[in-house]
Order: structure tokens, then sequence, then C-alpha cells
């Protein structure tokens, strides 16, 4: 079976007295109920999580941008202007509702649902600490590359179905863009599970450490090239700047939502900003360690050992440190996607399609070859543990 | 409720499916959605049968087979109807009888 | 009850998602529809435990041959009942009742041949017995590749190369010469 948050959470004491108790209230096996409510709930949990973080992610954005350009950025909402979101939210909700006469409805309405299934769809399987994550497929970052996909679904829908010659030509440009550099992001995450030996992600995060050198980083060159692909590939899958040529506001009045007002428009919004998450912990997960702590605190043990306390409730804080991890290194990586949109200029639609097929997908390729070649050689070791071995050994023969 | 039989009738519904498709519409890429239906019911059958009657992996090999073949007839399929409307100035199958007679 | 649960929403899924591309009369929507129908064959797919299947399916299809499709259909004139370059239409480009009392037809006797097949198998009580913990099919059906059928995966990927020269140049644009 997979390790889910139901298999973390059922080592506690009181997953089994609930158990025992509605189990003896109900009549029948209650696990599976108990099982079911606690993903319902930990699924809800983390839906408003993320939403709240793309609300907090347009005021950051705003904050950067404003810091970058040496202005103030929003102030006045709430202390810091924190709560500007929720301004901008109550704004859209009250904008009013237009749908063009000559659009086809269902797709209309259909689009930005589809955005915002596909990016919530992934969030199942984003690892946010060992024991948290609501669960650890077999194939989770297949799975996630392929519901990201259905992004490019929506954002096509959202171009034709409003009948109008921007959001057509926007949709066109948005969609192949996505379909696009998908590729060198799966060659990429292709290249990695070579390294990891398995798709899930516990595997993937379970072959790295918690300190620098650990990581799949710094693993071999070819896993730092990839690095780099795999986060331009990204930041392009996610129409993000300086790859947003489908939303550029200064071009398309705004591209494939510009028919859009309102919720709908804020829908393909937020979906926008928690993809950017997403795909910030995707690459996190896979080069950047995880979300492992240093020195091995994250499962507890040193806990129950040094002080002495509850194996549950010791577990417990190792799983908030390694929560307190990914979410900083995801925050660090989401801090430089706003700063990599505010310093580079936009890129036209040929230098786009140009820096994919004729760069980043050969790059992509020459370093799956190249990891396949390490890994045969080396024996899948890292290029520290290469150096070490080489100067005990070297200081041996002395 | 999840055997061998209850695959079999979900796949044959989508194969009447496909076959409906393929028949009723004129319309190039319409056929085109009745052979992934028809493509997607012997893949699940395959997978259905290797699951519950022999239980190794020989079926999943060749579903995943199938869904390869499929994506690249599909894109050379719509190769080929965008040539013939970049010619005709049509997708209806009727325009596709200069052979005929 | 989890497995049987997800079962007959992957089936109801599948069944209802190809009913609609059957009868719906816009091709935009059949292509959604079809889109609906193939995740649940992915569901369908999860249920037995085939799960890098299941992943697979949702890739390829959902995120290659469906917009493949939409691209296509908005590069060859859209959803729009064209008239023909003779300015009649003869029959409807979706269908009318016609072709569908041929279709009909044509479908009834497609499965009284199947029916015929497989009709021992349906007709045999289900074993009742209980489904085995479905286990991980990532490793297996990568050893298998590379053993077993390494001719048929070393001849597919001769294959999906000939298929994207031939899509590229089969459609690629042509200089038009004014004489």
């Amino acid at each position: 079976m997979n390790s889910t948050v139901v298999t973390y959470l059922s080592q506690s004491k009181e997953f089994t007295n609930t158990v025992a108790w509605l189990s003896k209230a109900l009549g029948f096996d209650a696990t599976s109920m108990v099982a079911f409510i606690i993903f319902a709930i930990g699924a809800l949990i983390v839906v408003g999580a993320l939403a709240t973080i793309g609300g907090l992610g347009t005021y950051a954005e705003r904050k950067i941008s404003a810091d970058l350009q040496m202005r103030q950025g929003p102030n006045r909402v709430g202390p810091y202007g924190i709560l500007q979101f929720l301004a901008d939210g109550v704004k859209m909700i009250l904008k009013e509702d237009i749908i063009p006469a000559q659009a086809d409805k269902f797709t209309f309405i259909l689009a930005p649902f589809l955005c915002m299934i596909g990016v919530f769809a992934t969030l199942a399987v984003v690892p946010f600490s060992s024991g948290l994550m609501l669960t650890d497929i077999n194939v989770g970052v297949f799975y996630l590359v392929g519901m990201a996909s259905l992004v490019g679904v929506g954002v096509f829908l959202g171009g034709y179905s409003s009948n109008s010659k921007w959001s057509m030509l926007g949709g066109m440009r948005g969609a192949s863009q996505i379909i696009s550099y998908e590729i060198p992001a799966t060659i990429t995450i292709v290249s990695m599970v070579l390294i990891a030996g398995g798709l899930s992600f516990k595997t993937l995060i379970n072959g790295q450490g918690g300190l620098p050198h650990e990581w799949y980083i710094l693993h071999n060159p070819f896993a730092f090239i990839g690095f780099f692909v795999y986060f331009i590939a990204a930041l392009a899958e996610t129409n993000r700047a300086p790859f947003d040529l489908p939303e550029a506001e200064s071009e398309l009045v705004s591209g494939y939502h510009t028919e859009y007002s309102g919720m709908r428009f804020g829908l393909f919004a937020l979906a926008e900003y928690i993809e950017v998450f997403v795909v910030c912990g995707v690459a996190v997960a896979l080069f950047l360690g995880g979300y492992k702590v240093p020195f091995d605190l994250g499962s507890g043990h040193i806990f129950t050992e040094k002080l002495g306390l509850d194996s549950m409730l010791a577990q417990n804080i190792g799983q908030l440190l390694e929560l307190g991890a990914f979410f900083t290194k995801t925050l660090a990586l989401y801090y430089v996607v706003i700063w990599v949109r505010w310093t580079l200029p936009r890129l036209r639609v040929d230098q786009l399609m140009t820096l994919c097929w004729k760069y980043l997908t050969p790059i992509a390729l020459f370093n799956l070859l190249g990891m396949a070649v390490w890994m045969y050689a080396f024996d899948g070791r890292s290029i520290f543990s290469l150096i070490f071995n080489s100067a005990v050994s070297a200081a041996g023969h002395h | 409720m999840i055997s061998l039989g209850s695959y079999l009738a979900i796949s044959f519904a989508l194969f009447v499916c496909g076959i409906l498709v393929m028949i009723a519409r004129k319309n190039i890429i319409a056929m085109l959605l009745g052979i992934e239906l028809i493509l997607n019911a012997s893949a699940l059958n395959f997978a259905a049968y290797t699951k519950f009657v022999n239980n190794n992996l020989d079926g999943h090999i060749l579903s995943l087979f199938i869904i390869v073949i499929a994506a690249a007839e599909a894109s050379v399929g719509l190769g080929i109807v965008i040539r013939f409307f970049q010619l005709r100035e049509s997708i209806h199958i009727d325009d596709a009888a200069t052979l005929q007679n | 009850m989890f497995t049987n649960t997800l079962f007959l929403l992957s089936a109801a899924l599948t069944i209802g998602g190809a009913l609609a591309v059957v009868y719906s009369h816009n091709l935009m929507h059949a292509c959604l529809y079809l889109l609906a129908s193939l995740f649940g064959v992915a569901g369908l797919y999860a249920v037995i435990g085939a799960d890098f299947l299941a992943a697979t399916q949702l890739v390829v299809y959902a995120g290659g041959v469906v917009i493949l499709m939409l691209f296509a259909i908005m590069l060859t004139g859209g959803t729009g009942n064209r008239i023909n370059r003779y300015g009649l239409e003869k029959i409807a480009s979706m269908g009318n009742k016609k072709t569908y009392f041929f279709a009909g037809f044509a479908g009834i006797i497609t499965s009284l041949i199947i029916l015929k097949i497989i009709a021992s198998v349906l007709r045999a009580q289900p074993a009742n017995k209980v489904l085995e913990a479905n286990e991980t099919t990532v490793n297996k059906l990568g050893v298998l590749l590379a053993t077993d059928h390494i001719l048929a995966f070393e001849i597919s990927s001769v294959l999906l190369l000939g298929a994207l020269i031939g899509a590229a140049v089969i459609s690629r644009p042509r200089k038009e010469r004014h004489d």
C-alpha cells in the first residue's frame, strides 16, 4: 500500500481510539470511513492553504515588483497591505459576469474550471512532508505531469470560446507554448528519475539528504544543468514571464482571458499562481532535497532519544520541521520566479519556440544520455562521494 | 462487481460507440474521434484480461503499445486532414471520393 | 468499497462520454466529451492496479492527442457546418437521421457478433474472490520492456520517428506558385 496521510496518522493512539469508538457506535468496521473523512479534511485543508498561498502570491508579486522598482506597493489594506488579495477577491466577485453573445457558452464556462481542475489535481501528490503528504502514489511525478497538461486544454478553450481575434491568437500561442515546453521538462524529470530509481516522490526525496551536498542538484554536472533546464521549461509552461506572450498586457490586450470578467478571470489567475507554486515544489523535490531537514531532524528519532519525548509527538515535531524546510525552499524559488518576471524582457513568439526546440530539447536529451552514462560508469554515486572516496584512498596509500 | 465480465461489457460499449461515430459522422475529424474510442476499447480489453485471467503484465505492455500507436496514428491522420483541407477547402468525407467510379 | 465506487464513477464517465461523442452536434464539444471518456478509462485502469498505464493514458491522451485534435479543428476551419466548394451540402457533416439509421444498423450487427464471442464470459458468475492488493507495476514494466519486448520497443520508437517526420512533411506550408 502507498503511504498516505492516513497511514501516518494511524500510528497515533487517537486514531485507533476513534476507529474503535465509531465501530462500536455504527456496527461495522469504521476504518475506511475514518480514512475517507481524514482524506476529505486533508484535501480541504490543502486546497484552502494553497488558495491562500495563491492569493498571497499576487500580493507578494506586487510588493516585490515595487521593491525592484523603488516604489511602495500596496500598503493600505491591513498591516503592510497584506489583506490586499482579499480586497482584490471581493472586487472580482462583485464584478458583472459577462458572457459574449456569440461565445460558445459551454466551453466558455468550462475553460477556467479545466485550468483549476488541472492544477488542484496535482496537489494530491505534492510532497509537503513525509507524513502529511496527501498520498504518495507510485507514479507520482508522471501523474503530476499528466494533470498539468490539462491546463493547456483550458487555455486553448478559453481562447477559442471567446470568439474574438485577440483571444484566439492568445489561446493558440498559449497552448502551443505549453505543449512545446512540456518536452524538455518531462525529459529532465526522467533523467532525475534515473538517479532515484522510482517515480514516486518519496523515492525521489529519500535519495537525497538534508545538507546541500546531498541534494541531487550537486549530484553530478548533468543534474546541475538539468535544474536550469527544468526551471526554464516549467516557467514557460506556466505562462509566466518572460514567456507570458499569451497574456501579454501590452500586445494582445490580455490574450486568452480578454473576454473573461470577474470571478472567471480570477479562477484563471489563481490557477496560474498555484501552478507556479506546484512547479517550484516539484523543482524542490527533484533537485533541492524536498522536505529533508539537515542532520536528519525530520524523522523525530533524535527527539525520542535525546529528549525522551513520546514517539508520536516527536514524529509530529519532525513533520513540522519538514514542512518548514519544504515551504522555505519553495518560497525561495517562488521569489526567484517573481524576480525573473520583473527583470527580463518578454520573448517573441518565434524566439520562444526557437528556445524550446533548438536549445532546451537537445540539451535535455544530452542530459538524459549523460546521466545514464554517469549512472552506469560510476555506479550512481554522486560527485562528492567520488571525491571523498578518492581522497580517502589516496590518503590511505601514503 | 469488478470482474472480467464488467470490464468486457464496458469495452464492448466503447467499441460499439466508436463504430456508431465512425459511420454516422461525415466529418473526418469526428471519425478520428471514433477511432480513438475503438483503440481505447481494445486497450482496456487487454488490460482486463491480463489482470483477471493471466495475472502477469503482458497485457499492460500491449496496452502501452496501443496507446503509443494511437498517438502516432492520430498525428499522421490529422496531418493528412490538414493537407486535405489545404487542397479542397472542406473536411467532408464525401469530397474525398475522386477515385470513386 | 472505495474501489467499487471508483469503478462505478469511472465506468459512468467513460460510457457517458462515449455516448455524448456519438450524439453531440458540435465538433468541439465532441472533443471535450472524448477527453472525459479518456479520463474514465484512466480511472478504470487505476482500479485494476495498472498505475503506470493510467498515468500514461493521462499524459498521452489528455495532454497530447486531445490538444492535437483541438488544434486540427482550429486549423481546418472550426466547427461551422461548411458548405463544400460547390455550394451544396449533400449530407450534413455531423450526421443526420439517415446516417444515424445506418450507423445504428451497423452497430446492432457488430454488437450481435461481439456478444456471441464474449457471451460465455458475461454469463459466468463472478468468482467473488477478494482482489489482492495492487502492487506497483512500474519496475516490472520497465524490466519487461527492456528484456522481453525490446524489439517491439525499438520498432515503436522508429514508428514514432516516422510519424513525427511524416506529419511534419505532409502538413508543412508550401510556397504558392503563381504562373
